[in-house]
């Protein structure tokens, strides 16, 4: 391993000086016709010098000769001993590639050329050089890749390397891999155990995910069976047969298959064994049209135990008695103890850590949850809250919304300006549709609440279907600009997208926005006056006719715009409304009708619902949702006004 | 009965109905000239079922002014009552003839246990979902598809009628039932085969020597039965004081109250029965169509059943059924791609697309300017008669 250090710190030191522009200036083939003995003919003693004379050039195509040289793909031209890599390995004649521009440069047959063919130790020494160079490499990516290539398979000629690289490297994923990778290399080849517990004592704290894969990597078990318990070996746990931990079948089968035990058979088994011993229609003297009952086999089956033609099925006693007689335990693969402790301890602590984290990802998930439960659902408390009209397409302006969004996308190719416009667009479009609405039929339904579900439930498939003829039904894309695409991530358990931080500032926006009208402006005034009592405010000189159409109008604009949003993130498909509508009703009038505020409550808390019950089963999202409306609806019970309940005469009745 | 005597509109229907049924048997594949196919005999039998859940909604909300979104909810989980018997009994008797084939007769537990496999592989389980326990007898099926549907909506109805949810609101949270349901339908892991449902109703056990002809046109049988006894039912229900009074809430139920009556205990009563006869209707219906799943009670379906109603006519028995049997013969016909398509030049009306379209607004114009619905029509009738 000496000689590989030597190489591996010798390369560490060329790579990082070397200017990389006179490199380029001779091509990699002139480079390797000056070495052109060792590397046709490389031994492990000598190679190491060879590489890093070629490493030294720093030459981009090196990475890729090397690769080629370690793997056997790389070839030799007999006559002028030109470096050549070929076609295909079977063809004949053989098609040469230049090893630089991977041009043609000839063919020959497969006795004119030589494959290039280093030996095992030499492949390793290449290797080492080859993850060398790629550390060095200019481009992050690359660098990050060869780090990951390193965590896959590490060795102990890695050490020196990253022990190297954590000095000079600059960027800051990269040298986090590595605060993970130095501890990983040294708990797996350090020779000293006192210097393997601190490098794992290095990783406390540490949330990432190859942090805790290194700790449980140390902290690998394998369960064994033995007449008594060894002296040599760490042990992790000591099992009881029966318990969670070991059920007593499972412990027995353990004892079987180590053959510590004779087989208990199964059903199936004991079938077979009947099968195979029927003598003129009969197992054990009982007849074989009998043995329809488990009582019949059983009695089949011990004729023949009797007559010695088969093994006895141990009985319970016996069982028993074997699983007595035997100690079941875990063993670390790891032998030193003070190792295991440490990791233990350290993967302890961070897992209270990382719950901690997951506590507040949740949280964030909840919120974000709420948000588009909030922006969904803020149109209807609207029409719905404020107005009480039952809106069944309101799910429908929401669809509405998001095919504006992509309509406009279609036609400006900048995503950000597109959004800029689709969102005012995609307002006046819906709003538009709503006073229209209005205007035709709901203001003549007012006194009849529950007709106006059903007109509007008409005009919602009339809608869902005209919007399915012009764009079809697969689905739309509609995608969000690059800057809303990633996602904010603070560490590997806490990590938002952007658009869910748009959504949630977009609902902060919208319930700020919609509390000032209807509270500080003229408008709302005007609103909450006909809601409450429209032949009252008519005769105080407003015209309830126009509020109506335009509080309608308001509520089914802002159902568009929050179309656009949800349109950024879900499928846009013309029946994507409908996946929103129950659930804008519920938060309504679990939040209490009527008020904005009570939506933004509603929303808080059926979506909070929804990822609390997920924490407890995170798979099953159809679950969670399940019992959310069961919850719902328990919660009406109690509550038959919601969360904010109006009181006195605003609650109208 | 004095019901026949005394109401004109249930002897018409009656006889409507005989007639019907009488003509669709003589015309039938099995029983006659074949003019109407065995599909279609389903289709006929189905719509019947429709019709048979239309006038349980007619009641519950025609008549007792409770707007329930949910009351497909029942009629699924009547199909899915009869669904567990039909499948089980059906996978079972296949079972055995496979394993008739090995050496060694089967006992009673492997059969179960392959049935199970064979029913449950498709959603990765092998083992008797809980709820499946009564699944292996007829008589305790039939209790279940009365029981279960019934049970449900004593339960929601207890707890919504109590804390006085009234309209839009007992809506909201009847439609909030039933996609409840039918996302806890949608899991895999709950026992009824996910999205997959429950399929191949349609072969009964013990009947594969008859043929789909003549079980087709049993079914239609069973369903217009069902459909005329609960007709009578209900004209009878709704012409004793108990319809006075359910009549009465509907109208103004706190005037109800004040009279002294328990206005909760009459609206318990017509939810749970009209649970019970969608329930009925959906166990009838389910082996005609031959598949159930989760879709199947969707919010969407129990709007259909309310509009159903409301282009019949509420507040009159033979609206709901016209309005149910009108509306799902049309769009059966619209839908299945037989209506010749209109060439309008360059345009084309392709009926499949634009049928939802003429059918939505259809909704609308109906609720605008007949609220009476079709019903409205036989008044107008009725009335030129006497003049």
């Amino acid at each position: 391993m000496h000689l590989l250090r030597r190489i591996a710190i010798s390369l560490a030191i060329s790579v990082f000086l070397m200017p990389s522009a006179r490199a380029q200036e001779a091509s990699l083939q002139d480079i390797l016709q000056t070495h052109i003995e060792e590397i046709a003919d490389p031994s492990r003693r000598t190679v190491g010098e060879t590489l890093d004379a070629l490493v030294a050039t720093g030459h981009p195509d090196l990475p890729e000769f090397l690769t080629r040289w370690q793997s056997r793909e790389a070839w030799q031209r007999d006559a002028d001993g030109l470096f050549v890599y070929v076609e295909d390995e079977d063809a004949d004649p053989l098609v040469l590639l230049d090893i630089s521009t991977g041009e043609t440069v000839g063919e020959a047959g497969s006795r004119e050329v030589t494959q290039l063919r280093p030996n095992g130790g030499v492949r390793r020494v290449i290797g080492g050089a080859l993850v060398q160079f790629q550390l060095g490499a200019e481009d992050p990516a690359a660098r990050l890749d060869a780090l990951e290539a390193i965590g896959d398979d590490p060795d102990e000629s890695h050490l020196p390397l990253i022990e190297a690289r954590l000095e000079v490297e600059e960027d800051a994923a990269i040298h986090a891999r590595l605060d993970v990778l130095l501890p990983t290399l040294l708990i797996a080849f350090a020779e000293d155990d006192a210097d393997r517990v601190a490098a794992i004592q290095t990783l406390d704290g540490n949330v990432s995910l190859d942090a805790r894969s290194t700790l449980n990597r140390v902290l690998t078990t394998s369960r064994f069976v033995d007449a008594e318990l060894p002296a040599d070996i760490n042990i992790a746990a000591i099992l009881t047969p029966g318990t969670g931990a070991l059920p007593r079948d499972e412990a027995y089968a353990m004892l079987v298959s180590a053959e510590l035990a004779p087989a208990r058979i199964s059903r199936e088994d004991q079938r077979a064994v009947l099968a195979a011993n029927i003598v003129e229609g009969r197992v054990g003297g009982v007849p074989v049209a009998t043995l329809n009952t488990e009582a019949a086999r059983d009695r089949a089956y011990a004729a023949l135990v009797a007559e010695g033609l088969t093994e006895p099925i141990p009985t319970e006693q016996d069982v028993n008695a074997a699983l007595n007689a035997h100690v079941f335990f875990d063993a670390y693969s790891e032998p030193s103890a003070i190792v295991t402790e440490a990791a233990r301890a350290t993967l302890d602590n961070i897992e209270t850590r990382v719950g901690a984290y997951r506590f507040f990802d949740l949280s964030l998930d909840g919120i974000s949850l709420a948000s588009i439960y909030f922006l969904a659902a803020i149109g209807l408390a609207i029409t719905f809250g404020v107005m009480g009209v039952i809106n069944m397409a309101h799910g429908e302006f929401i669809m509405i919304g998001a095919y504006t969004g992509y309509v406009v996308q279609t036609l400006i190719a900048d995503y950000t300006l597109s959004i800029a416009v689709a969102l005012p667009l995609a307002f006046l479009v819906t709003f538009a549709l709503g006073v229209l609405m209005e205007r035709s039929v709901i203001r003549w339904l007012y006194h009849r609440p529950l007709e106006t579900l059903l007109a509007t439930f008409g005009i919602s498939i009339a809608l869902q279907q005209i919007v399915r003829q012009i764009f079809g039904t697969q689905a739309r894309p509609f995608t969000p600009p690059d800057w809303l695409a990633g996602s904010v991530t603070i560490n590997d358990v806490i990590s938002i997208s952007s658009i869910r931080i748009a959504i949630f500032l977009l609902g902060v926006i919208f319930f700020i926005a919609l509390w000032l009208i209807l509270n500080r402006t003229r408008l709302g005034l005007e609103v909450r006056a006909v809601t409450q009592n429209p032949a009252m405010a008519a005769s105080m000189g407003i015209n309830p006719d126009r509020i109506n159409m335009l509080t309608f109008g308001l509520g089914s604009g802002i159902a568009g715009i929050a179309g656009v949003a949800i349109g950024l993130f879900a499928q846009v498909v013309p029946d994507m409304g409908s996946n929103y509508i129950v659930q804008s009703f519920m938060t309504v009038v679990v939040g209490g009708v009527g008020n904005v505020f009570g939506t933004l409550v509603g929303a808080s808390m059926i979506g909070g619902l929804q990822k609390s019950i997920e924490w407890f089963n995170p798979t099953n999202t159809l679950a969670a949702q399940t019992y959310m409306i069961l919850f719902v609806i328990l919660f009406i019970q109690f509550r038959p006004r919601g969360i904010i309940a109006l009181r006195g005469r605003a609650a109208g009745d | 009965m004095s019901i026949f005597t005394q109401n004109r509109s249930v002897r018409i229907f009656i006889g409507i109905l005989v007639l019907f049924t009488l003509g669709v048997t003589v015309m039938s594949e099995a029983y006659g000239t074949g003019a109407i196919s065995v599909s279609f005999t389903k289709v006929l039998g189905m719509t019947l079922c429709l019709c048979l859940a239309a006038l349980a909604m007619d009641l519950v909300w025609g008549y007792c002014g409770i707007l329930s979104l949910g009351h497909f909810a029942f009629f699924g989980l009547g199909g899915y009552g009869i669904g567990m018997w039909l499948m089980t009994a059906r996978t079972e008797a296949v079972v055995r003839a496979n394993l008739a084939g090995g050496v060694i007769p089967p006992t009673e537990a492997e059969v179960s246990q392959a049935t199970a496999l064979q029913i449950f592989s498709v959603v990765g389980a092998e083992d008797w979902p809980w709820m499946w326990a009564a699944s292996d007898s007829l008589f305790l099926s039939l209790v279940l598809i009365v029981a279960v549907p019934g049970l449900l909506a004593l339960v929601f109805g207890w707890l919504a009628f109590r804390s006085r949810v009234t309209g839009v609101y007992l809506s909201i949270l009847t439609q909030a039932m039933t996609l409840a349901l039918s996302l806890y339908l949608f899991q895999n892991d709950t026992g009824l085969r996910g999205n997959n449902g429950l399929s191949g109703l349609q072969n009964i056990p013990g009947a594969d020597a008859i043929g789909q002809d003549r079980i087709s046109i049993w079914f239609f049988w069973a369903s217009a039965v069902a459909l005329g006894l609960a007709y009578v039912a209900a004209a009878w229900l709704i012409s004793s004081k108990f319809g006075n009074i359910i009549r009465g809430i509907r109208d103004d139920e706190q005037r109800v109250r004040f009279l002294g009556y328990r206005v909760e205990s009459y609206k318990l009563f017509v939810f749970t029965l009209t649970g019970i006869l969608c329930g009925v209707a959906g166990a009838l219906y389910y082996p005609q169509a031959g598949i159930i799943n989760p879709d199947e009670i969707a919010p969407i379906a129990s709007i259909y059943l309310a509009v159903w109603v409301a282009i019949g006519g509420r507040g009159r028995l033979y609206g709901a059924v016209i309005g149910a049997a009108v509306v799902s013969l049309l769009s059966t016909y619209f839908t299945g791609g037989r209506a010749p398509d209109i060439a309008l030049g360059a345009f084309r009306i392709e009926w499949v697309d634009w049928w939802p379209v003429l059918l939505g607004l259809g909704f609308v114009l109906v609720t605008l300017f007949a609220p009476k619905g079709l019903g409205g029509l036989v008044d107008y009738i009725v009335r030129k008669d006497r003049a």
